[in-house]
């Protein structure tokens, strides 16, 4: 190499830091991975498409543990998460951005911010004693009466715990991460566009029409990235879904998602031959989707980055 | 901060030097600990000089570490399987110390007076099957009191739990062409979830938390924790029929009539003891009561922890009873001669 002495001091110092975090990852997997095997050897692929969970302490045999209606509700409650709190994002980045006096911009922006660092177990309670009874009382019997041709919202709600109101709650949590990386997309836009738009004798509905349609590569990498988020959620989610083992086909029933399962039910599975097994390939699972969500999101990111010349 | 550091040693050295005869460990059931708590602060004013941890880890880890013999003695509230005890025969020492009960507490908002529910009503909820709080079945039970017609909301643990397994013990001793023995257990797959009207809750609390906030709901809890919350808890009508609340004396009655099923030594196997106390027979016993055992040695390599063990366990026998917390119930007086029994085998075997 080339570099003076010092630069390849400091080049191989901070190797072993780097390393230790691609090692710790691959680590990661590799232990789940060896730990859900006696699972998949006993019960095959129906540890993942079976939709059953029935513990059982005397034998595997007489167990069945399925992760079907957990995975499907984690993928919907995220799912839901993103669809509601995407829209809410980018209206207060526009908001924020353009619209609003300057003095409440730094206000909202701040207090958005804020939302960031607040602990999810803190919006979880929250949403156990505010959201979810409002929920139940105010908005889950119209939603029935008036949509209850649709499947989603075909089931009467009986308690507050439910998929919607995990999906509406993750939407909460997730609305800074996304409105951050937009926000920043959109900062980021040369201020030439926005000047040519004006010039054009563009209103500023027009004008912020054209700008935020050039921020939209950002808005995929935040719908990617709040989904990865939204999925590995546990302790929030785990207060107001409801935990029981009912399919997502209804939105409106309690159901569970993986991460609220192993929340649930870890501390004393080792009681049950083969459920911590199990409850490990529902992390496994869980780590690739963030894993797949987050890479994508990043990439799509790093695409959107590069073409604005940054 | 030198200061400190002598005022540590000071402290130390003063507690070194009350004369500690014997420190003894303990784990297991969470439901004992507070009761175990108090005993241990009492016994503490009988005999100062022995020091008694317990830690509150839960019934399966305590049985644990106490067959790995990480601790000197286990509190359980299911006694040993019969397999473990198969295994250390004769070395084993298990009395049930304390009695709890399950309490079906419900959230019925208007509703008067107490609610009456039997095995195979709550069963029928558990299925799914009884859906109406207006139900004939229900109806029959409580003849004069106004009903709603509202869905019931039934609220179950959702992490593994001893209070499920005597709950679904209890409907399934009592309603046994409903509730089949694989629905037994202390995790299990609830059939009315997949009505959407089952939900689950973590712990005492969670399944409390649930039924305060949903309104029509019915769960389960320790009875301590409904006293403590203040829930409305239901009567329930017992194998001959009549309908109880839980209370002391009918736990305690509950537990006289399970006597004649019972072990009569505590070196005995004593893993039916939960088929023999839940729907015991008799006009006055409440019909999912409980124990909570202590597991421990019956001999110990250290004599002085033995003779430490056997006194407080014969202080148990004795004086024990006499500091019952709220929402627990104390064993019968014949429960109370074997635990002194087991206070003689520990402290002859030192």
């Amino acid at each position: 190499m080339g570099q003076p002495r010092e630069d390849r001091l400091f080049y191989y110092s901070l190797l072993p830091f780097a390393g230790a975090t691609v090692a710790v990852v691959l680590l990661l997997a590799a232990v789940l991975g060896y730990y859900s095997l006696p699972a998949l050897r006993e019960y095959g692929a129906s540890v993942i498409v079976g939709s059953e969970w029935r513990p059982s302490e005397e034998s595997p045999r007489e167990a069945s543990y399925g992760l079907l209606v957990p995975l499907l509700g984690t993928l919907a409650t995220a799912a839901i998460a993103v669809a509601t709190a995407v829209p809410v994002a980018l209206a207060m980045v526009v908001a924020t951005e353009e619209v609003l006096p300057p003095r409440l911009r730094g206000l909202l922006g701040g207090v958005v911010d804020v939302m960031a660092a607040i602990p999810t177990i803190v919006y979880g309670l929250w949403g156990l004693e505010v959201l979810a009874p409002l929920l139940r009382r105010h908005v889950y019997p119209h939603l029935n009466s008036a949509l209850g041709f649709l499947p989603p919202f075909s089931c009467r709600a009986y308690t507050g715990a439910s998929y919607l109101t995990a999906g509406l709650l993750l939407g909460v949590i997730v609305v800074p991460y996304i409105y951050a990386i937009v926000r920043e997309a959109y900062r980021s836009i040369p201020s030439k566009y926005r000047l040519a738009a004006y010039a054009l004798g563009a209103t500023r509905y027009e004008a912020v029409r054209i700008l935020s349609g050039m921020v939209r590569p950002a808005v995929a990498a935040a719908v990617l990235l709040a989904f990865g988020r939204a999925a590995g959620e546990t302790v929030a989610v785990a207060l107001v879904v409801g935990s029981a083992f009912n399919p997502p086909t209804c939105l409106l029933a309690p159901g569970y998602t993986i991460a609220s399962l192993i929340a649930n039910q870890f501390g004393e599975s080792f009681y049950y031959p083969l459920m911590a097994n199990a409850l490990y390939l529902g992390g496994l699972l869980l780590l690739a989707i963030g894993i797949i969500a987050n890479v994508a999101g990043l990439r799509l990111l790093a695409g959107a980055r590069s073409r604005a010349g940054l | 901060m030198y200061a400190a550091l002598v005022a540590a040693l000071v402290a130390y050295t003063a507690v070194a030097g009350t004369g500690c005869k014997a420190a003894i460990q303990g784990s297991g059931s969470s439901f004992l600990y507070p009761q175990m708590e108090v005993w241990v602060e009492r016994f503490r004013e009988a005999e100062p000089g022995v020091v008694i941890n317990y830690n509150p880890t839960g019934s399966g880890t305590g049985q644990n570490q106490f067959l790995q013999g990480v601790v000197d003695f286990a509190g359980s509230d299911p006694p040993l399987k019969r397999a473990d005890w198969e295994r250390l025969r004769g070395r084993v020492v298990q009395v049930p110390v304390i009695l709890g009960a399950v309490a079906v507490v419900y959230n019925i908002p208007g509703l008067r007076g107490h609610l009456n529910l039997s095995g195979e009503v709550l069963a029928g909820i558990y299925l799914g099957r009884v859906r109406y709080w207006d139900d004939p079945s229900i109806r029959a039970l409580n003849p004069g009191v106004e009903l709603p017609h509202r869905e019931i909301v039934a609220v179950h643990r959702s992490d593994s739990s001893g209070t499920t397994n005597v709950f679904t013990l209890f409907l399934h001793k009592s309603a046994p062409s409903l509730w089949p023995e694989g629905l037994v257990g202390k995790s299990i797959e609830w059939p009315v979830d997949s009505t959407g009207r089952g939900v689950g809750g973590k712990g005492n609390q969670g399944v409390a938390e649930q039924v305060r906030q949903n309104p029509y709901s019915v769960g389960y809890v320790e009875y301590n924790y409904a006293v403590k919350t203040g829930l409305s808890y239901a009567w329930i009508v017992n194998r001959e029929g009549v309908s109880v609340p839980p209370s002391r004396e009918t736990v305690l009655a509950a537990a006289e009539a399970a006597l004649a099923s019972l072990p009569s030594s505590p070196l005995d196997d004593w893993s039916g003891a939960f088929q023999a106390i839940v729907y015991a027979p008799g006009r006055e016993s409440y019909p999912i009561a409980s124990f909570s055992f202590l597991i421990l040695r019956t001999h110990y390599p250290d004599p002085a922890k033995a003779r430490a063990l056997s006194s407080f366990l014969h202080w148990l026998a004795t004086r024990g009873y006499d500091y019952v917390i709220e929402g627990y119930a104390p064993v019968p007086p014949a429960i109370r001669s074997m635990i002194d029994e087991a206070a003689r085998i520990v402290g002859g075997g030192g």
